[in-house]
C-alpha cells in the first residue's frame, strides 16, 4: 500500500507500475481438471435450461443458458457439465456459474471455423464475445450509439497492473493485425490506441492515433483519456459510447488476430497476479481456471479475512471465494493481507478538503457525502454533481476521516438508476 | 470441496493513504508546541498549568458530553485536545483556573459538541471560547494587568492595547524582529511569532491546513494595514507592527484554517483569507477592542457556507461539445 508523502501540499501522485524494460515470458498455469465458468444471466429456477448437469459440452461449444438468451459462456475444453447453480457478484447482480469436468478425449466444435475468412462483426460477436480480453464488439452493433472512435488500451488504467503494457510490448505484428481485422470489420473511421508515457511507438505508422499516457492515475481512465486526448468531455451520467467513443483492452485485439489467424478462438489469458508482499507474477491462464489453481502454483497463501482484489486496487472488486475463475475482461489478481486492509470508519466528514483536491473531475465530494449519508440521491445528483464522478477511487484513498466516499458514490449512482427504472416503470 | 476461508469484501478503492483524524491532529499540537514551550519558558510554571488544564479539560468537557448525549467516545480523535490547546495558547499565563474551565467548557460544548461534533461546527470551537471570554471578562485579556508581576527584559507592553491607547507612538517601542522572536507581552501561545510561522510552514507542508487560507489572511493584514499606513501614517501602525502582535499569526495559520468551518475551493479559500485579514485590520483600527482577530474569525467563518458555492465546474457541466 503506497503510504502518502511526508510533503503534500497537492493531492496525491499516484504512479502506475510500469512493466520491465525487458519483461519475462509469463507462467503457464497448466489447464485445470475442473474449471468454472461464469454466464451473466440469472439462473431461473423455475424454468429448464438448455444445458443440464451431466451434459457434454465440446470445446469451443457456446453454453447458453435458454432458448432466448443472448448471452453465452465459451468452454475451452471439453468434458462434463458438473454444478450449475447461481453466483451473487456486485450489487447483487446475479450470474450463473457452470462447473465442467474436463476429458481426456478434447473433442472440439469449431461452428467459428466457417465465418473466420471473412471477419465479420455479426458473426464475431455472436462466438467470440469471451475471448481473452473481453472484445466490446456488441458495442459497434447498437442502432442508437453510432461509433466512431475506437480507443484500444495499450496502457493499464489501474495502479499495479502491468498486463496490458507487456502484451504491448511483446506482441506488437499482433497488434497491427487486430487493428486491420478491426478496422475491416466495423469500418469505425478512427482508432487510437494509448501507450504509456516514454514508451516506444512503433504502431504510429498504422494510421492510428497514439495517445501517450501520463503514469499519474488517474490519467489511464477512459473518461480522462477522452478529455485529454479526444477533447471530448463525458458529459455527466452519459457513457463513452454516448459520444462515439468505445474502448477496447489490447488483449482483446490480440486475441482477434490469434483467433482470425487460427480460425479457432483462443482461451490463454495474461495477468499479472501480485502476492502479499508485492512480488509480481506474470501468468498465462485458461479462461475458467478458479484462482486458487494460480495461487497454488506460486504458493500464495490465503489467510482467512485476507482480501483477494481482482482488477487494480483503486476500481477492482473483491472476490469472496477462491473458487472465482479467470474472467475475459480480467487484467490483475491481488492478495492483501489482513493486516494491510486499511479500516473505514462512520465519522462525519470533517470538511478537510482532501477530496476535493484530489478529485480529477472538479466534484464537491464535501458536500455531495453529506447528502449520499442522507440517502438523497436525487439532490446529490441535481446539485452536487453525483454523476460527473468518473469513478477513480481517489476521494476514498485520501479521506482523512475514512469515509467510504466512493463506495457511497457508487451506491448512490446505482440507487439513481434503480430510482430513474422505477419511474419509468411506472 | 474443502473448508473455505471467509475472505473480506467491500468496494474499491483498497488503498488509503494512511491519514487519520487523529494523525491530523497530533501534527496539529505537534505543531503548536514550539510557540507554546517558548510560552511556558517565558512565563514559567502559570503558564505550564493554563495549557495544561486546557488542554486535560476540554477532553473532560467532550468526554462529559459523550456520556450526556450517549454517544460514542470521540476523545481519541485528539480533536479536543487540539481545541484545548488552541484555548489554553490564546489566554494569558496567569488566567484563573475557572476562566480556563470555562473556556474550554464553551469551545468544546457550544463550539462543537451541540452541533453534533467533530465536522458540524459552523465556527471555530476554540475561538467561539475566547470571544465569549473577551466579551464576557474583558479584563483578563488586559496583558499588561495580567503580567503585572513579571519582569521582562523588554518593554512590558502589550503591544496592541499600547497602540490603541498611546497611538502610533507606541509602534517606536518595538522592534520588528523582537516581536517576532517573543519579546513581547501576551498570551501564553502567540508571544512568539517566529514559532507559529515555523509551526504553520510544517502543517502547510505535512498538507494538514490548507495554505491558501493562511497565505491570503496574511496577505489581508499587510495590504489592508498597508493602505492604512498610507492615507495616515501618523494614526495607523505599519504592516509588519499588525503580523507580528496580538493573534494575527495564531489566527492565520491555526484558528482561520480549522477544517469544519472554513471553504474548501480555491476561490472561496483565497476570499475567506482574505476577509479575514481585512476585518482584523478594521476592528484593530477603528473598532474598540484592541485585537480584532477572534471576532473577524467568527465573521469568516459565517461567510463560509455562502463562499464556498463559488466552485469550479464538474466534469461535463456546462459543455458543450456532443
Amino acid at each position: 500500500m503506497i503510504k502518502r508523502s511526508f510533503i503534500k501540499l497537492t493531492g496525491p501522485r499516484l504512479l502506475c507500475d510500469r512493466v520491465e524494460p525487458d519483461p519475462k515470458k509469463p507462467e503457464t498455469i497448466p489447464i485445470p481438471p475442473r474449471l468454472v465458468l461464469l454466464l451473466h444471466e440469472p439462473l431461473d429456477s423455475t424454468r429448464e435450461t438448455l444445458i443440464k448437469k451431466g451434459d457434454m459440452v465440446k470445446r469451443g461449444e457456446r453454453l447458453f443458458l435458454y432458448k432466448e438468451s443472448t448471452e453465452y459462456a465459451v468452454s475451452p475444453v471439453s468434458g462434463t457439465i458438473t454444478s450449475i447453480a447461481s453466483y451473487t457478484g456486485d450489487f447483487g447482480t446475479i450470474a450463473t456459474y457452470f462447473i465442467v469436468e474436463r476429458d481426456e478425449k478434447d473433442t472440439s466444435e469449431n461452428e467459428f471455423a466457417e465465418f473466420a475468412e471473412t471477419p465479420d462483426l455479426k458473426s464475431a460477436d455472436s462466438f467470440l464475445r469471451s475471448l481473452p480480453g473481453a472484445p466490446s464488439l456488441s458495442r459497434f452493433l447498437d442502432p442508437d450509439r453510432k461509433i466512431n472512435t475506437l480507443v484500444i488500451e495499450g496502457s493499464d488504467s489501474d495502479l499495479m497492473s502491468t498486463t496490458r503494457q507487456y502484451l504491448l510490448a511483446t506482441a506488437k505484428e499482433e497488434i497491427k493485425r487486430g487493428i486491420q481485422i478491426l478496422r475491416q470489420m466495423t469500418g469505425v473511421a478512427k482508432i487510437a490506441i494509448t501507450v504509456p508515457e516514454n514508451g516506444n511507438d512503433a504502431l504510429s505508422s498504422e494510421g492510428v492515433q497514439v495517445f501517450k499516457v501520463s503514469r499519474v492515475y488517474p490519467k489511464a481512465l477512459p473518461q480522462m483519456v477522452m478529455k485529454d486526448h479526444l477533447e471530448i468531455t463525458v458529459l455527466p451520467g452519459a457513457t463513452c459510447e454516448d459520444h462515439g467513443v468505445t474502448f477496447m483492452s489490447v488483449e482483446a485485439v490480440i486475441s482477434l488476430a490469434r483467433t482470425y489467424t487460427k480460425k479457432d478462438p483462443v482461451y490463454d489469458k495474461v495477468l499479472t497476479v501480485i502476492a502479499k508482499d508485492g512480488t509480481r507474477h506474470l501468468v498465462k491462464a485458461v479462461i475458467g481456471t478458479p484462482l486458487h489453481r494460480i495461487f497454488k502454483q506460486f504458493n500464495l497463501q490465503t489467510n482467512e479475512r485476507d482480501r483477494i482484489i481482482i482488477g487494480g486496487p483503486m476500481t477492482g472488486f473483491a472476490a469472496y471465494t477462491l473458487y472465482h475463475p479467470v474472467e475475459p475482461a480480467m487484467d490483475t489478481i491481488q492478495i492483501q493481507d489482513r493486516e494491510e486492509i486499511p479500516y473505514v470508519s462512520d465519522y462525519p466528514c470533517i470538511n478537510c478538503g482532501k477530496c476535493v483536491r484530489a478529485c480529477p473531475a472538479n466534484v464537491p465530494v464535501n458536500l455531495l457525502v453529506r447528502y449520499l449519508e442522507a440517502d438523497l440521491y436525487e439532490e446529490a445528483a441535481d446539485s452536487f454533481d453525483l454523476q460527473s464522478c468518473i469513478e477513480c477511487g481517489l476521494c476514498s484513498y485520501v479521506c482523512t476521516a475514512r469515509i467510504p466516499l466512493f463506495q457511497y458514490i457508487r451506491l448512490g449512482k446505482h440507487q439513481l438508476t434503480e430510482l430513474e427504472s422505477e419511474a419509468t416503470n411506472a | 470441496m474443502h473448508k473455505q476461508n471467509k475472505y473480506t469484501v467491500s468496494h474499491a478503492p483498497f488503498w488509503h493513504d494512511g491519514d487519520t483524524i487523529a494523525t491530523m491532529n497530533l501534527n496539529l499540537i505537534l505543531a503548536a508546541l514550539p510557540a507554546a514551550i517558548f510560552g511556558i519558558l517565558k512565563f514559567g510554571a502559570p503558564a505550564l498549568g493554563v495549557l495544561s488544564l486546557a488542554v486535560s479539560s476540554a477532553i473532560l468537557w467532550e468526554l462529559a458530553f459523550n456520556f450526556i448525549s450517549k454517544r460514542d467516545i470521540t476523545i481519541a480523535d485528539y480533536d479536543a485536545a487540539a481545541i484545548g490547546m488552541l484555548v489554553g495558547m490564546m489566554l494569558p499565563a496567569t488566567a484563573p483556573w475557572w476562566i480556563v474551565l470555562i473556556g474550554t467548557l464553551i469551545a468544546v460544548v457550544v463550539g462543537k459538541m451541540i452541533y453534533g461534533g467533530i465536522g458540524g461546527n459552523p465556527f471555530n470551537p476554540a475561538v467561539v471560547g475566547i470571544a465569549v471570554l473577551l466579551v464576557s471578562w474583558k479584563q483578563i485579556f488586559d496583558f499588561d494587568a495580567a503580567l503585572l508581576n513579571y519582569e521582562f527584559g523588554f518593554t512590558a507592553l502589550a503591544p496592541l492595547a499600547a497602540l490603541k491607547h498611546q497611538g502610533v507612538a507606541a509602534m517606536d517601542l518595538f522592534q520588528t524582529r523582537d516581536l517576532a522572536m517573543g519579546c513581547q507581552v501576551g498570551s501564553i501561545g502567540t508571544v512568539f511569532g517566529a514559532g507559529i510561522i515555523l509551526g504553520g510552514i510544517y502543517l502547510i507542508l505535512r498538507g494538514y491546513i490548507r495554505w491558501e487560507i493562511s497565505l491570503s489572511y496574511v496577505a489581508g493584514i499587510l495590504l489592508t494595514a498597508f493602505l492604512f499606513r498610507l492615507v495616515n501614517p501618523d494614526i495607523y501602525a505599519s504592516p509588519l507592527f499588525h503580523l507580528f502582535t496580538g493573534y494575527t499569526l495564531l489566527g492565520a495559520f491555526f484558528l482561520a484554517t480549522e477544517n469544519s468551518s472554513s471553504p474548501v475551493n480555491l476561490v472561496p479559500m483565497i476570499i475567506y483569507g482574505a476577509m479575514g485579514g481585512v476585518m482584523t485590520i478594521l476592528i484593530r483600527n477603528i473598532g474598540s477592542y484592541p485585537d480584532g482577530t477572534v471576532f473577524a474569525i467568527l465573521l469568516i467563518n459565517l461567510i463560509n457556507p455562502l463562499i464556498d458555492r463559488i466552485r469550479p465546474k464538474a466534469l461535463g457541466k456546462g459543455v458543450n461539445n456532443a
